[in-house]
């Protein structure tokens, strides 16, 4: 829904500290959460390089965890299913309150905050039980930092949605002023998406391609 | 014009409920309840830490304490976090969450409307504040960062005499480097960038002003974890702290890698506001043909630094995991690669070297324009020098490990696209060159810097197209002219450029002219001790005297003399500049509001800038640069003169 539209049933609200009209810094924020997100997601290639990196040369052999106990795929799924539920939910409840349903945003935001706080506890389930510790070898210190990095996305995300129905039930989340809804429904569609990425690094790169990997010393001598 | 008068008319505009006085929290809040929260914080972890998790007495294999990474790294955390909860970081998103937002009264408490010079050392959201407050900041670590190069150079200039422990010598070596590295890529953007642009590009604050406050005290509190390192054992392993030899540093390595973990964070959000608040709230009429060099140096700079910090910040992270609960990225005896330590750092690592450099450059464009009373020659070719060299500084990375052995084959095409990237920052040396070209040089200090910059570019270019060559890199990489070529580069261009960048908008910060005598001859006096130090550092090199070296032979004697008593003359030079602008801050030369008859927004309105910068947003009507071209408001005034004229002769 556009600004022009809005305006032309009800004059837009003024933001308070400056003044302008709501839409105005709803659009410096718009621009703001979309360089948060390339920050985030170069921070996620980060990540997902330093393990197709690691799994592709199997440094010294050392990419398989102790006995071949590689994570369980399941667990990852599970959470990238909550956090994709948790998106499609808040952007229902966005649509609803932008035409004018207040209580599906609340609704939503119950619902969202609900399956986040869920995936947030099965993230640390997983792991608390995942069958190796971060020291037992490449995949296993690789497969512990995608899922702590899912884990403190869950967590900021959790604050992000309580905040959203909170705000929304005292009024200030409103059909002409939605836009802190939608911003946080952007964070969510990204998270969902680095969630995404990191499962399928996880549970389909998990043997090494190069079994035949040349000693490259310890450093240690 | 009728948006500026609704945004100054705040009593129509419905208020939420005021919780409490304007500013709430943060009227309570300082750098003193921060330190003390931080301190704090850091005191009970550690306590119970040692308490409970360290089994005091068990060794590592490496005799070290078992548990003791975990035990200092979680220190220095809770120090962070303890500070920003103390400054009053958090009370922004608390306030959020819960539903209380701000009024306008809180918004102005905040921005420090009232609070005197007391709003120096709080959580400040005014841009100018924090644009003061980096200046500050960038001093300090200059300070600092130029005293150890002291210490180094008297170790390197004493030849006869050991006078540091070698451990000590090389945790030096380190910190200088990153002390060095943050305070050159804080020192414009971080005054100039949050000070200038927007009053530059006619806005009335940053973006996101409480994000403003946030990046410059993340940066202040990951600066205490990184000085500590000299305390704990130091970072032996110079500035980028190569794998495995970080994970095998003493514990002083935690605050090191602390340290880059928030300023990274630090510089994501400053980056994010840099670019949000000059796409989006630039005034009426600055088309982006319209919009000043200096911005766009700004925006390049931001760009690469939003990017491509993350990239740095995962490689300290890694490391720190690597180093507190043993996992195995970097360990190759458990699978871990030093060389992607190497290629996530250098992501980052050659891009900051521009991240540093275009802005400063584009400050000088900026100045350059005013003192020659011309318009910037090739405005355009400036604009794409700067997108060019933003565009191939993320596929050069990998000219810094040619010797590593990681990937021989790729050495060409790195050092192609090396060797392309000159060409785009050629272009911003011509444009330089080509405003001065027949110019009327006004010559004052900023004009000097331009000079001096000039030529170090040119060295500092050339001798790093050598550098960029793979064969020319098998001898001298890891020598001395390794390091005289990146001074050439980083101080020769980026810090004598800041200077002259101060010295230009010194009037609009403060309100007064910095003394041009004493500044000169602080200023020609460190150009001088640079030449003397980096030029016979140039030739140890060739000798081929290797960098990061205790001891050496007696051929490099004369030469490393030579470079300590240049030294010497550049810290005194400082010390003169730095007098220069104390002196000038307290007593000197009032300015007037636009001392330069410069024609971008900054300058035209009033000294010192009102809270809101403007009384009414500006409008603008022309390009940034028209000099010497007839302002089409003077011809229409001329002409309702003659106008005037006629009719009052016709009346007669």
């Amino acid at each position: 829904m556009s600004a022009v539209t809005r305006s032309a049933s009800a004059p837009e609200p003024l933001s308070p500290t400056t003044g302008e009209p709501v839409s105005t810094p709803a659009r410096r924020n718009r621009l703001g959460i979309w360089l948060c997100i390339v920050s985030d997601a170069t921070g996620t290639v980060a990540l997902l390089v330093a393990y197709s990196y690691l799994w592709s040369l199997n440094v010294n052999s050392a990419w398989a965890p102790p006995k071949d106990a590689w994570a369980d795929a399941l667990p990852f799924w599970l959470i990238v299913l909550g956090i994709v539920v948790a998106a499609v939910v808040m952007w229902w409840g966005v649509r609803g309150i932008e035409a004018g349903h207040r209580d599906r945003l609340i609704v939503a935001s119950v619902v969202a905050s609900v399956i986040v706080v869920a995936a947030f506890v099965g993230q640390i389930v997983q792991l608390a039980t995942f069958p190796f510790g971060p020291s037992d070898g490449a995949y296993a210190s690789a497969t512990y930092w995608l899922a702590l990095a899912t884990a403190f996305h869950l967590f900021l995300l959790l604050f992000l949605v309580t905040a959203i129905l909170n705000r929304t039930r005292r009024g200030l989340i409103t059909v002409a002023n939605p836009y802190h809804a939608r911003l946080v429904a952007m964070w969510v569609t990204w998270i969902c998406v680095a969630a995404f990425l990191g499962a399928l690094f996880a549970t389909t790169m998990t043997v090494s391609p190069n079994l035949d990997s040349p000693s490259f010393g310890t450093f240690q001598e | 014009m009728s948006d500026t008068a609704v945004i100054h008319e705040q009593a129509a505009v419905p208020q939420p409920a005021q919780h409490g006085r304007p500013g709430g929290m943060l009227r309570h809040t300082s750098i003193i309840t921060g330190t003390v929260a931080g301190l704090v914080l850091a005191v009970i972890t550690y306590a119970i830490g040692s308490h409970y998790f360290v089994p005091w007495g068990e060794q590592n294999a490496d005799f070290s304490q078992v548990g003791l990474d975990a035990l200092v790294a979680a220190t220095y955390v809770a120090w962070v976090i303890g500070f920003m909860a103390g400054i009053g970081a958090f009370a922004g998103p608390i306030r959020w969450a819960l539903g209380h937002d701000l009024t306008h009264a809180d918004a102005e408490y905040m921005a420090g409307r009232g609070q005197g010079k007391w709003r120096y050392w709080k959580y400040t959201t005014d841009h100018k504040v924090v644009g003061f407050q980096y200046l500050i900041m960038a001093m300090v670590l200059l300070g600092l960062g130029g005293f150890l190069a002291m210490l180094i150079r008297t170790e390197l200039g004493v030849t006869w005499a050991e006078v540091f422990d070698p451990n000590f010598y090389n945790s030096l070596i380190g910190t200088h480097g990153i002390v060095m590295v943050i305070a050159m890529i804080i020192v414009v953007a971080g005054p100039l960038g949050n000070f200038i642009v927007p009053i530059m590009i006619g806005a009335r604050d940053m973006a996101f002003p409480r994000l403003n406050a946030l990046s410059f005290w993340l940066l202040f509190a990951a600066v205490p974890p990184l000085v500590s390192n000299l305390l704990l054992g130091g970072m032996r392993d110079g500035w980028t702290v190569y794998q495995p030899l970080g994970n095998q540093a003493p514990v002083g390595m935690i605050g090191y890698q602390v340290c880059i973990i928030v300023f990274a964070f630090s510089t994501g959000i400053a980056s994010v506001n840099l670019i949000t608040t000059i796409v989006t709230m630039r005034a009426r009429g600055m088309t982006w043909n319209r919009v000043p060099i200096f911005a766009f140096g700004i925006l390049g700079s931001s760009i690469m630094g939003l990017v491509w910090f993350p990239m740095f910040q995962y490689s300290q992270i890694l490391a720190l995991s690597d180093k507190v609960i043993a996992s195995s990225f970097y360990i190759p005896q458990m699978g871990g690669s030093v060389w992607l330590y190497e290629n996530l750092f250098w992501l980052l690592g050659h891009p900051e070297v521009y991240v540093i450099v275009i802005p400063a450059t584009a400050a000088l464009l900026e100045l350059m324009t005013v003192f020659l009373r011309k318009p910037l020659f090739s405005y355009k070719i400036a604009v794409a020098g700067i997108a060019g060299v933003v565009g191939i500084s993320s596929v050069v990375w990998v000219h810094h490990m040619y010797m590593t052995g990681w990937a021989p084959a790729a050495g060409y095409p790195f050092m192609l696209s090396t060797e392309l990237i000159s060409i785009p920052f050629g272009f911003l040396v011509l444009v330089m060159l080509g405003t001065i070209w027949r110019g009327k040089v006004w010559t004052r200090l900023p004009m000097m810097c331009v000079y001096a910059v000039i030529w170090c570019k040119i060295i500092g270019g050339i001798t790093g197209v050598y550098l960029s060559d793979v064969p020319v890199d098998q001898y001298m990489h890891g020598s001395m002219f390794v390091v005289a070529h990146f001074h050439f580069m980083l101080m020769g261009a980026g810090l004598f450029a800041a200077m002259g960048a101060i010295a230009y908008w010194f009037p609009k910060m403060t309100g007064r002219i910095l003394n041009e005598r004493i500044g000169s001859i602080g200023f020609w006096t460190a150009f001088f001790g640079f030449q003397l130090t980096f030029g016979s550092m140039f030739i140890a090199g060739l000798q081929g005297m290797p960098r990061r070296v205790l001891q050496f032979d007696n051929a490099f004697n004369i030469s490393n003399w030579a470079s300590t008593i240049g030294a010497y003359i550049i810290g005194i030079g400082m010390l003169v500049f730095l007098y220069a602008v104390i002196h000038s801050w307290r007593n000197g030369q009032p300015s007037g509001s636009n001392p330069w008859g410069s024609k971008s927004l900054e300058w035209q309105t009033e000294t010192p800038v009102p809270l809101e910068n403007f009384p009414v947003l500006p409008v603008v009507t022309s390009d940034p640069y028209d000099y010497g071209v007839p302002d089409p408001y003077d011809e229409i005034e001329r002409e309702l003169t003659d106008e005037g004229a006629e009719s009052t002769v016709g009346a007669r």
